[in-house]
């Protein structure tokens, strides 16, 4: 089941400016619920960008990456049109992903 | 999220310890490795290691945008921007983070070195930035105050 | 119509009990499936039905422990102190002679007042000379050389009690209320008595006087910027969902972006049916139950969710509250009094921190304070220290929990209210909701 993700790619130049929000708790270890117990471990370990089907950004996160997790990056040489697809996925294996076209600037 | 997910959590434990997975499969490419004592080191010395840093020079052309003063530790908004020809990727590392590795990105097929995300910052500290390009290493960073709030939060 | 009313409460309030049903039944025809709950009558003025005999926050009401980024809430009680619905009993308060000089520990006399442990500590207000840790406030006077104009009998006793020397003082009296004891505070006397020397800062920004002012140039409504933005999603989700009896939100209230343009800027209002206040919040919670029969507490997600749709459906709109009734006059001045009651262990009312006649644009530690004005258009708002939306209740509840004092359940009168006080207080601001917010 997908959790909700924002994107949002656009030209800036001659590059596709991409911005995604994704909703998910990044849980540290560290903290306790309203009844006290620890909530265990829980975040985004590997996200991964394709531009027209081809990897442009691997990235491995922490837990100290912000609870609801922003990326941004850029794809030079991306035109409009262009497709652009976001996954994650996490330390229990949940996965996600959402996709978007580049929009003119 | 299921009752197994939370199951297969707790298994996972508390303590930042996650499971080590060698080869993710996301949608349809491969991810690296994850980098686990990268970002089980304790120090940013020995964090700096695992990513095969040794003796990074500093480099006016990484550049840090991130608050002087950040409202607060949960989300702190960190942009590198690395100028260097052929950066293959940039790490961002929190110096006083109890785990201070916090993301490594790496770039491919047209992808600039650039990245924005946010941090969680335990304390005011130094952002250090390690950028990767052919193969050698470079360093910024820029000092970031975490707010001390007024009576509560 | 209004005439019988008046005159005839209950036989004009069945009269229009009938006529609604008339009008809902022909408009809609399955209403009759789960019943809803009944429903007060129209009242002359407003025709949306609620449900007006239970409470609309969970029962019975118990303090928030954490938030979903993992903050905690201080789970004192501090029943001993004012709340904004119950003036308590003042403890003794002094002030007591000290006619030989004071005696303590300088060293632990330091620690003690920076202590944030104890009510954010000294620093959340006053700078203390070359050791003062980082990001002091500025609220109160620099202390730096206070060991040079004063006694010890003074020092003692304006920590113990402050109002004993000042009447105009915002500085919680730590010895009256218990939050140093009198050893403890002799020890910071011993510590203030060694602050000699005025004090220069070698970071501007360390210093409360030249510290830069936060400036928010976030787009709230970006959602690759905003979480809260997926609370906006799931309140027009949350529109659609059937209820109990099988109807939704939409069921009655087909084209909402056209028909509440400009509903939550006229918002809050006084409810006569209620005698009270009601919020946004607190009528989704009562038009619920007596519609689609859905349980939408107050500061649920789905409540939230739904006040960001309504909220972000009137942006734009200025907030335009009715003041005209006699029960909306009465509240208005109802909450002035309320924002200007001195509650809870730290004895402050709301206008010690945020007017500008008393010490809004200081510093309290880290934190610049901001006046009343400016400050409601953008609830529900995404916290992003806390890692929650919250709505006005929730943040009058943190503020009264900062200051010591007990919260009061989200529905309460008084917060009400203090709500009506501030949207009359900031007439005219655009709505701009969701919000984003440290």
């Amino acid at each position: 089941m997908a959790e909700p993700m924002k994107i949002r790619a656009k030209m800036e130049g001659d590059a596709a400016d991409v911005k995604v929000l994704m909703s998910h708790p990044m849980e540290t270890g560290q903290r306790k619920n309203e009844k006290g117990e620890l909530v265990p471990v829980h975040f985004i370990q590997s996200v991964i960008a394709t531009h027209n089907g081809k990897t442009v950004l691997d990235a491995q996160w922490s837990q100290a990456i912000a609870r609801n997790p922003f990326l941004g990056f850029r794809v030079k040489g991306a035109k409009p049109g262009d497709k652009i697809t976001i996954s994650w996925i996490d330390n229990a294996g949940d996965k996600s992903s959402i996709d978007t076209t580049v929009a003119a600037s | 999220m299921n009752r197994s997910r939370r199951a297969f959590l707790k298994l996972a434990g508390t303590t930042g310890l996650a499971l080590s997975i060698g080869l993710i499969r996301v949608g349809q490419a491969i991810a690296a490795v994850w980098n686990k004592t990268g970002f089980e080191s304790k120090v940013t010395a020995d964090a700096l290691k695992t990513l095969g840093v040794s003796g990074a020079a500093p480099n006016k052309d990484i550049v840090i945008t991130a608050p002087d003063i950040a409202e607060n530790g949960a989300q702190v908004p960190v942009t590198v921007t690395s100028k260097i020809p052929n950066t293959q990727s940039i790490s961002v590392i929190a110096d006083k983070n109890p785990f201070p590795l916090t993301s490594t990105f790496d770039f491919s097929n047209g992808a600039e070195g650039y990245v924005s995300t946010k941090i969680k910052m335990g304390q005011t500290s130094n952002v250090i930035a390690v950028v990767k390009a052919d193969g050698k290493f470079f360093t910024a960073s820029k000092e970031v105050k975490v707010t001390i709030g007024g009576c509560g939060g | 119509m209004t005439s019988r009313l008046m005159q005839n409460p209950l036989g004009a309030a069945m009269a229009c009990t009938r006529l609604l049903i008339t009008m809902t039944a022909f408009a809609i025809t399955s209403m009759a499936a789960v019943a809803a709950e009944p429903a007060a009558a129209a009242s002359a003025k407003h025709s949306a039905p609620l449900e007006i005999k239970r409470p609309a926050s969970p029962q019975p009401w118990h303090r928030y422990k954490v938030d979903s980024q993992g903050s905690s809430w201080p789970q004192g009680d501090w029943n001993a102190y004012s709340t904004l619905a119950r003036i308590a009993t003042a403890p003794p308060n002094g002030p007591l002679h000290y006619t030989t000089p004071i005696e303590g520990d300088p060293a632990l006399g330091r620690q003690l007042a920076f202590d944030r442990a104890r009510g954010g500590s000294c620093v959340a207000c006053h700078v203390f000379g070359k050791e003062t840790p980082a990001q002091p406030g500025n609220v109160g006077p620099d202390l730096s050389s206070v060991g040079t104009r004063h006694g010890d009998d003074w020092l003692f006793n304006y920590i113990y009690d402050p109002r004993n020397l000042n009447k105009d003082t915002i500085m919680p009296p730590w010895g009256a209320h218990k939050i140093y004891s009198v050893a403890e505070i002799k020890h910071i006397v011993a510590f203030l008595k060694t602050l000699k020397e005025p004090y220069t800062f070698k970071d501007p920004q360390e210093d409360p006087a030249t510290r830069s002012v936060p400036k928010d140039t976030r787009d709230n409504l970006d959602p690759t910027e905003n979480p809260a933005m997926f609370g906006l999603d799931r309140g027009k989700e949350a529109f659609k969902r059937a209820g109990m009896n099988g109807k939704s939100c939409a069921s009655c209230h087909s084209s909402p972006e056209t028909a509440f343009k400009t509903w939550a800027a006229r918002m809050p209002r006084y409810e006569p049916r209620l005698n009270k206040i009601l919020g946004v919040e607190e009528f989704i919670a009562r038009h619920a139950r007596a519609t689609t029969g859905g349980e939408i507490l107050m500061q649920s997600d789905d409540n939230i969710a739904l006040s960001i749709y309504l909220h972000n459906i009137a942006n734009g709109a200025p907030i335009n509250p009715d003041l005209s009734s006699a029960g909306a006059k009465q509240a208005v001045a109802s909450g002035q009094q309320l924002m200007r009651r001195k509650i809870g262990q730290l004895n402050m009312a709301c206008i010690d921190c945020h007017t500008r006649e008393r010490h809004a644009f200081k510093w309290a530690r880290g934190q610049y304070l901001v006046e009343f004005k400016g400050t409601v258009a953008h609830f529900p708002t995404w916290r992003t220290s806390r890692g929650d939306i919250w709505d006005i209740r929730k943040r009058f509840q943190w503020c009264n929990v900062s200051v010591r004092a007990n919260e009061l359940p989200p529905d309460a009168k008084e917060y009400g209210d203090i709500e009506m006080a501030l949207a009359a207080l900031n007439k005219g601001a655009k709505i701009n909701a969701p919000g984003m917010r440290h």
